[in-house]
């Protein structure tokens, strides 16, 4: 295991490429190039990047749930074969258990794995409690707006006990409005109870938000253009200068095409 | 409160009532002062009747008893064809082995209407209550397993990976994702197929029975009595709105979770 | 050769398993006789009385396999055309204009539940056992799964683009037309097909009880003359028309209603 400093790493992307057939099969459709990073034990490193092409699939590789044309992830000196527990998800689309109560998705983890109920509620009770929606244990997902069910997806992942959590623009779906609420809540949460995260977005101002460290991606296929660490105390504030030098350093940087 | 007001509140009651009453008042008409009395009966007579079935017997049953006869050929077919309708369904969408094995034969079985078995079951279990049985079981079976078998094709990919990562086995998945999202398709099955079971029983019972809602409008188109086969139908309709009204509301109940769809 | 195996793998075991069912009731019946051929005959035996029906053969039911599938397809195309003519318009006027919708909507949803089969008796009494009956028998299948289906597709039309249709001016009888409708078609093909469907299964029905030709009749009278070959190539043929009717539509309704969504 590679140790720097006192810092563990956690999991490493070595070199991952990817491709897809074209969708006429006349050739390869090019998606992830080479994509190399490792990240550290409580990081919270964001993965930024325009466009439409390779945040997802590059998230699924992460998480086991798609393999890589080439290249390997390394998770805590093992191979990234197949989803696992240590790798929690939280998914754009919510992909909440729509028959499951929030308590049902909460516990979802810990029930699947085999824990006693009266441990597994407590468990899920405190991760509940820590996104704030007690008194909700008993809603089902339709009965919730979509910033509550952005919050039962973080719950449910937390509740696991993942190593790295694994965060695909999780408030891409939700408006302005709740999505600065979404960014600090998730800040609080982060601070409270830290995590390994690496978060996938596209808004560059959700990225300047919460990221020690930004890896600017390409566009199409993505490929990894430039890091940043993010030195700057939290909360942050949208409209501090350090934060506005950095946003237009790094925008600066962006792919203009699509 | 003003007419006008009123009216348009209860508009909706108030144009039923119109309408019903409407049919009810042109149906007595032409039945009583018209050639057409001969063949229509007047609504008032059927309704009397009816009422009056409940108290005397036709045939050697009340009317409790035949649609009792005919809800229990329906209620024992309909159990059987649930079972083994959402484990044929069940089996087809997930395992593509059995889809394999399963399916052209399921296929070709498909399209046969089930009282075109009649003949066939007649042969095989004789002309008692288990030649109905099968064909009230054919007349659900087949909505069952389609459904079912739509239902677990259909689920949706990232509820998988999502129980993936949360350390679900390949048991769990399929317990606790593939048949828990299945269930709203399964019961859209289980409405149609009631109400086929209902329109089987009642086939199967004119073709050949003693006793039964499709016995008595075939016994009154063999003596000629008009205002038995229209109570039978009114019997035949009414018990058929309750079921799959009932239908709608259990499912309703157990589906509440996808009221608004996710 | 490998490759070829393991790309078809799932047909092949399909063919398989056809080929499984039929070797066991060739087994039953004709080599080891468990089954008595009163009750299931060989299946070489109901191919040979397919052929033989086929090629014009009268016998033991009075009408060639041809003559009978034309019989049931008259009527039940007959009633199926009355039922859709009468259901379409019905189903898309009660969805349109809500006076109508509830006037007689409630006359509709009493109608709806009676099945098909249940108006058997009254039409025989009213217009006998004739070619007429039978159309009103199979024109209430149609009638109803025409008028949901369409009602349903009329209902389910999408507010904004109505809101966007009036905006830039269009009457009523535009918005109907130009709008609703278009929105509608998939559902009411859908209808269609289903209506389709269900006239086939009551013609069956109306057959077995009363009639002189037609496949429903063909295999009735089989059963009393004791020739189950005869009867399941009867169940056999409605089946595969039933099928057919039902992709033809299929295929028309790909054809036709392509902007969906």
């Amino acid at each position: 295991m590679e140790q720097s400093g006192n810092v563990k790493t956690i999991l490493e992307c070595r070199n991952v490429s990817k491709e897809f057939d074209a969708y006429d099969k006349s050739g390869k459709t090019e998606v992830l190039r080479d994509i190399s990073f490792s990240v550290k034990e409580n990081e919270f490193l964001v993965l930024f990047g325009p466009g439409q092409c390779g945040k997802t699939t590059l998230i699924n590789v992460l998480a086991g749930l798609e393999t890589a044309t080439s290249g390997e992830v390394i998770e805590n000196g093992k191979k990234v074969t197949k989803p696992a527990p240590e790798r929690g998800v939280v998914y754009q689309k919510t992909a909440l258990f729509p028959w499951l109560s929030v308590m049902g998705n909460v516990e979802f983890g810990p029930r699947v794995r085999g824990q006693d109920k009266k441990t597994r509620r407590e468990t899920a009770k405190h991760y509940i409690d820590l996104v704030g929606l007690s008194g909700f244990e008993k809603s089902y997902p339709s009965q919730l707006s979509g910033g509550m069910r952005q919050r039962v997806g973080i719950a449910r992942a937390y509740c696991n006990q993942p190593e790295i959590m694994l965060m695909d623009e999780p408030f891409g779906h939700l408006d302005a409005q709740t999505r600065y609420m979404m960014e600090e809540e998730l800040q609080r949460i982060w601070q409270s109870e830290k995590r390994t995260v690496i978060f996938v977005t596209n808004n560059i101002e959700e990225a300047l938000f919460l990221a020690d460290r930004i890896i600017l991606l390409t566009n199409c296929p993505s490929g990894i253009k430039k890091e940043y660490i993010i030195d700057m105390p939290h909360p942050r504030s949208y409209v501090d200068p350090k934060f506005l030098s950095y946003r237009q350093e790094i925008t600066e940087n962006m792919d203009k095409s699509l | 409160m003003s007419l006008k007001k009123f009216v348009d509140k209860n508009i909706s009651v108030i144009m039923t009532v119109l309408a019903f009453a409407s049919l009810l008042i042109v149906w007595e008409l032409v039945s009583r002062f018209t050639k057409a009395g001969l063949f229509l009966p007047p609504a008032s007579l059927i309704l009397e009747k009816f009422i009056l079935s409940f108290k005397e017997p036709i045939g050697k049953y009340t009317m409790l008893t035949h649609i009792g006869v005919s809800l229990y050929r329906v209620g024992v077919a309909f159990g059987l064809s649930t079972v083994f309708g959402i484990a044929l369904g069940v089996s087809m969408g997930y395992s593509k082995l059995a889809e394999a094995i399963l399916k052209p034969i399921f296929e070709f079985i498909r399209p046969i209407p089930p009282l075109a078995w009649i003949p066939m079951s007649i042969l095989w279990f004789g002309l008692g209550d288990k030649s109905k049985f099968f064909i009230i079981f054919l007349g659900c079976f087949c909505f069952i397993t389609v459904n079912t078998y739509e239902g677990t094709k259909n689920v949706d990919k990232t509820l998988i990976g999502a129980a993936r990562m949360l350390g679900a086995s390949e048991r769990q998945v399929f317990f606790d994702i593939v048949l828990p999202s299945s269930v709203p398709y399964i019961f859209a099955g289980l409405q149609i197929a009631v109400t086929a079971g209902w329109s089987a029983v009642v086939g199967a019972e004119m073709v050949h029975s003693n006793e039964g809602v499709g016995w008595l409008i075939v016994m009154g188109m063999t003596y000629g009595k008009t205002v038995q086969i229209m109570v039978g139908m009114l019997a035949i309709g009414l018990v058929g709105f309750v079921l799959a009204t009932g239908m709608a509301k259990l499912e309703r109940r157990l589906c509440a979770w996808n009221n608004q769809g996710m | 050769m490998k490759g070829f195996f393991e790309k078809n793998k799932y047909r092949l075991i399909s063919l398989c398993s056809v080929a499984g069912v039929l070797l066991i009731w060739e087994l039953v019946t004709d080599v080891f006789h468990l089954i008595s051929p009163m009750m299931l005959p060989a299946p070489g035996k109901v191919l040979e009385t397919f052929i033989y029906k086929l090629t014009g053969g009268v016998n033991p039911d009075g009408g060639s396999l041809l003559q009978h599938i034309v019989s049931s397809m008259k009527i039940s195309l007959g009633g199926y055309f009355v039922g859709v003519l009468i259901g379409v318009p019905l189903g898309i006027s009660m969805a349109w204009s809500r006076k109508f919708e509830l006037f007689a909507k409630p006359l509709f949803d009493v109608i709806r539940p009676i099945p098909a089969l249940a108006w058997i008796p009254l039409m025989i009494l009213w217009l006998g056992i004739g070619y007429e009956s039978k159309v009103g028998i199979i024109f209430f299948a149609a009638f109803i799964s025409a008028t949901i289906n369409s009602y349903a597709g009329i209902k389910q039309t999408n507010k904004v683009h109505l809101w966007v249709a009036k905006t830039f001016g269009a009457s009523n009888r535009q918005l109907l037309f130009k709008v609703a409708i278009p929105t509608a078609m998939p559902m009411i093909f859908t209808g269609l097909r289903l209506a389709l469907g269900s006239s086939w299964v009551a013609l069956v029905a109306a057959e077995l009880l009363a009639a002189t030709k037609g496949l429903g009749y063909m295999i009735q009278v089989s059963r009393m003359l004791g020739r189950p070959d005869v009867i399941i190539v009867g169940m056999v043929t409605i089946g595969i028309i039933g099928y057919l009717l039902s992709s033809i539509l299929e295929k028309l309704q790909k054809k036709f209603v392509r902007r969906t969504k």
